[in-house]
């Protein structure tokens, strides 16, 4: 096996690992918690006889290994159990939910990617101090903005102005109205959601760039290709670039893991039908398998992001493939 | 010898004229103001109709046209399709959407009417009652509709596989309702123990149909029949609307169930929306900015005290009309943990528990300044748990325990309580310093303000209060295994009649909040109040059980066990194009009567 189809293997079972201790560990610190399903069905004015024949029908009498060991043999055959709530197989409940948080999570990145990056190599590597000080100035004021509170503030936006949609990700008008029309109806709902989400990203991405950039700029490597005459632009964007971009490519990873929780609180202010308003409602109501499900894709989000962090990283240090 | 229902729509109560005084005082915003003779006629006519009695044939008129289709929103999403598995809010409204019940309370009026059952006869033992279905009423996949699938619906509910959460209001003394039917269209129900709100207990309970989930409750899997992934085509109902699509996280769409056995006055079937839609909107500051820009026509609950700014600018631009209901019907208390076992090594027993205690605490909050202080100015002060929000049941006449900071001092000091080493908080005959842990609904901020208000209140008095702001689950395992010193609670009244929700009162109960499921009565006025339960339980006459309640509520409100500060106003916002709404205190506010209602086609 060559260097670096092992190290692909060591961060595939990595993956496989966090995906199973995040998804058990949310399993367990829920059944650990006060309360459980049946408390929440009935609410507060309830017999303990009705509660005691809610658990026993529930399956919640059980202790909570037995429980873990049921869904543990479940997941050996990618069954992620039943939800207690909706009485449905969990895979059924994430699938779509699935689909719809990574839609707003890719376009978001893409975005946070598309407005970062270009920006971070103009801070690092012009020399007008006026445009890099609002650059900079820009980004910091990005990253002090927190998803919730730009959703909350878009969402007063698209209220007063009519022009983007207030929440949701269709709408009623688009159903029947075509794919391509619905793809653009979708579109239209993503904008504010995933700027929301984007724009602190694209202002970590910016200073870190651009710091890299300006490290980057003062290697031999660059002096001497500019001093052969390689025009400035092309050295910066072809060859500085591609060192540069190294550290960044290096925390993707963990940029996509703070894309989910971030997107779990801009789907719950713009109605966003994903995965993070479907673990809220799992982890109010105790629905245990439900929140497991939930959490063990959201790790699957994580430990790919982090794959493709590390591809990223190999494709741009070809030392990392050698070693 | 038998009674016969009659006139069960009786005359519009003091809500409905107070929002009419309202319009016509010129309170109200002028393009709502614009409508006031058509809803004044409209109105008119609903009494007209009550004379006749037949809400069968209902006499509101959409006033500009029929037709059109409804956006409103829902804050989570039904847990099922089948209401006898689940009670929360959007089961409960998808239920009343497609489904209908044997009799209706007419939110408005507060009385019995028929519906599924067009009349009814009550014998005189108080138990009996036998209903006649109304005739040639069909579900909306055609079956028709008869006295098996009342038979089927009981059975289902009282069924322990199925563990329905509805089938523990049915039943009496632990026992369950008899049901038989004499004939396809006769139903006989008969009450284990004479129950005077008689038939009005079956507004809650959705008639099913027995040839589509028949099979089901015989296999053993009713549980999971009708669950949110049933396809629209395998579901049926008696409702005025049925389902068309649901997008899970996004929206129901529901359409007109052309089979509706509900007319208009004029001939016209109900309902008169082509369709009603409800959008899933978890956040309810996106709700409301989403009524306020025009998107939709209605909101899920009431309107928040902080919200009303923002809503009349949207009324002054005649986007929004607010209705005011006055005084809710459901109101926060404070309650002490009652229960002598709970608190059996607990030093402060001896003065937590005691009356003297909890009517100190009430004495030393000043309810007005409360209710400006949580509810922004837009709550009553109350002593008792029935409400100025309940016509029928709410008395003045209880004991009042007005701001009184001597008196409250003077009772605590009888308990031993005094500031004995002068730093400002009292301590007990042990040197215990006097202090308890609030526990309250994290997040709910109308509850997190009050338990605020309540620790500086009582600070004043040496009091020392530690907040512990609790997420929902864990508050209500705390609260059931009785697991705290205090908490700032408040629960939904499924009905405005008192025996609606025995569970409260009877010391027996379960929603006894502050020391449930007692064997026998712990103390000598809780035994009163269970004796005269039961004594007006077994009254017929109105006036008589209002009287013995009014005894009950005195009983309760002289010891306190539930310190009641506020009841916050409680107003509802749709978009003025939506006609023919008559809101409600109770859930759900203005769709309660979704087939009357109506919009009015864009200008």
């Amino acid at each position: 096996m060559s260097p670096f189809a092992l190290f692909l293997a060591r961060r595939v079972a990595f993956a496989v690992l966090l995906v199973l201790l995040v998804s058990s560990g949310s399993m367990w610190l829920v059944s650990l918690a006060p309360g459980d399903y049946a408390t929440q069905l009935r609410g507060p004015g309830v017999s303990s006889a009705t509660l005691e024949r809610d658990r026993e029908r529930l399956g919640l009498d059980r202790s909570i290994a037995e429980q873990y060991g049921d869904w543990l043999s479940g997941l050996v055959r990618l069954d992620l159990g039943t939800s207690l709530r909706f009485a449905r197989p969990v895979r059924e409940l994430v699938g779509m939910r699935a689909c719809n948080t990574a839609i707003l999570a890719a376009t978001a990145l893409f975005i946070a990617t598309l407005i970062g990056l270009p920006l971070g190599v103009i801070a690092g590597s012009s020399s007008a101090a006026g445009l890099v000080s609002a650059i900079r100035g820009l980004s910091v004021f990005g990253m002090s903005l927190p998803p919730l509170l730009t959703s909350i503030v878009f969402a007063f936006f698209a209220a007063r102005t009519g022009w983007f949609p207030i929440g949701g990700m269709t709408s009623l008008r688009a159903v029947d109205s075509g794919a391509l029309a619905g793809l653009l109806d979708i579109g239209w709902h993503l904008v504010l959601p995933a700027l929301a989400l984007a724009l602190p990203i694209a202002a970590t991405l910016e200073r870190l760039l651009a710091r890299s950039m300006h490290e980057t700029l003062q290697e031999p490597f660059i002096l001497a290709a500019l001093a052969r005459g390689i025009p400035r632009r092309r050295v910066v964007w072809r060859h500085a670039l591609r060192v540069a971009i190294r550290p960044v490519a290096g925390i993707y990873g963990v940029i996509v893991g703070g894309l989910l929780s971030g997107s779990f609180a801009v789907e719950l202010v713009t109605a966003w039908p994903g995965l993070g308003r479907l673990m809220f409602d799992a982890l109010i109501s105790r629905d245990v398998q439900l929140v497991a499900g939930c959490a063990a894709v959201g790790s699957v989000f994580l430990a790919c992001g982090n794959l493709l962090s590390d591809f990223a990283l190999a494709a741009a240090d070809p030392r990392l493939r050698e070693e | 010898m038998r009674r016969r229902s009659e006139a069960v729509i009786g005359s519009k109560t003091s809500h409905a004229w107070r929002t009419i005084g309202q319009w016509i005082n010129g309170t109200r915003q002028p393009m709502v103001r614009m409508r006031v003779c058509g809803v004044l006629a409209a109105l008119a006519g609903l009494t007209l109709a009550a004379a006749c009695g037949d809400p069968g044939r209902a006499v509101l008129t959409p006033s500009d046209g029929e037709g059109g289709a409804l956006v409103g929103t829902i804050r989570g999403e039904p847990r099922t399709f089948n209401h006898l598995l689940a009670v929360e809010n959007e089961t409960l409204l998808f239920s009343r959407l497609t489904q209908a019940s044997l009799v209706r309370i007419n939110r408005t009026t507060d009385m019995v009417e028929p519906w599924l059952a067009g009349s009814w006869e009550s014998e005189d033992d108080g138990r009996t009652h036998r209903l006649a279905l109304r005739p040639d009423v069909t579900f909306s996949d055609g079956a028709p509709f008869t006295s098996a699938d009342v038979l089927f619906t009981f059975e289902a509910v009282y069924d322990d596989a199925v563990g329905s959460p509805l089938a523990d209001s049915l039943r009496f003394d632990g026992l369950p309702i008899e049901v038989t039917a004499p004939d396809d269209v006769t139903v006989v129900v008969r009450f284990p123990v004479p129950y005077s709100p008689g038939v009005r207990v079956l507004d809650s309970l959705p008639m099913l149909p027995k040839h589509l989930l028949e099979p089901a409750l015989r296999a053993g899997t009713f549980r999971d029949a009708w669950d949110v992934t049933t396809a629209p085509t395998e579901l049926a109902g008696l409702g005025p609307f049925a389902l068309e699509s649901y997008v899970p996280g996004q929206r129901l769409v529901f359409a007109k169930n052309p089979r509706y056995w509900r007319q208009d006055a004029g001939g016209v079937q109900l309902p008169y929306l082509d369709g009603i839609t409800l959008e899933v909107v978890s956040d309810q500051n996106t709700e409301m900015l989403r009524l306020e820009a025009g998107e939709v026509d209605l909101i899920s609950g009431g309107v928040r005290a902080e919200d009303f700014g923002g809503l009349a600018r949207a009324a002054h631009d005649g986007k929004v009309q607010i209705h005011d209901l006055g005084v809710d019907l459901n109101a926060d208390f404070l309650f002490f943990n009652l229960r002598p076992e709970a608190m059996a090594d607990d030093p402060r027993r001896s003065w937590l528990q005691h009356r003297d205690w909890r009517l100190a605490v009430s004495h030393a909050v000043d309810r007005v300044s409360f209710a400006n202080t949580v509810y922004l100015g837009l709550a009553q002060p109350i002593h008792g748990p029935i409400t100025p929000g309940n016509g029928t049941w709410f008395t003045p006449e209880l004991p009042k325990f007005e701001y009184d900071v001597q008196r409250a001092d003077a009772l605590l000091a009888g308990l031993g309580l005094i500031d004995r080493d002068g730093d400002g908080l009292r301590e007990d005959a042990t040197g215990s310093p006097v202090r308890f842990a609030l526990l309250t609904h994290q997040g709910n901020s109308s509850r997190e303000r009050a338990t605020q208000v309540l620790q500086a209140d009582l600070s004043q008095l040496g009091i020392g209060v530690d907040l512990v702001p609790t997420e929902f689950g864990t508050l209500i395992e705390r609260i059931t295994s009785m697991d705290f010193d205090a908490a700032y609670f408040g629960f939904l009244a499924t009905d405005t009649d008192p025996a609606g929700n025995l569970d409260f009162w009877l010391s027996s109960g379960a929603s006894h909040f502050w020391n449930p499921n007692q064997a026998t009565p712990a103390s000598d006025w809780e035994a009163r109040v269970d004796a005269l339960i039961s004594e007006q339980l077994q009254v017929a006459d109105l006036d008589r059980r209002v009287e013995l309640f009014n005894e009950i509520q005195t009983t309760v409100a002289e010891n306190q066990p539930l310190v009641y500060f506020a009841a916050s106003r409680l107003s509802v916002a749709t978009s003025t194009r939506l006609t023919n709404v008559e809101p409600s205190v109770l859930r759900p506010h203005v769709l309660w009567n979704a087939d009357m209602l109506a919009v009015n086609p864009p200008q």
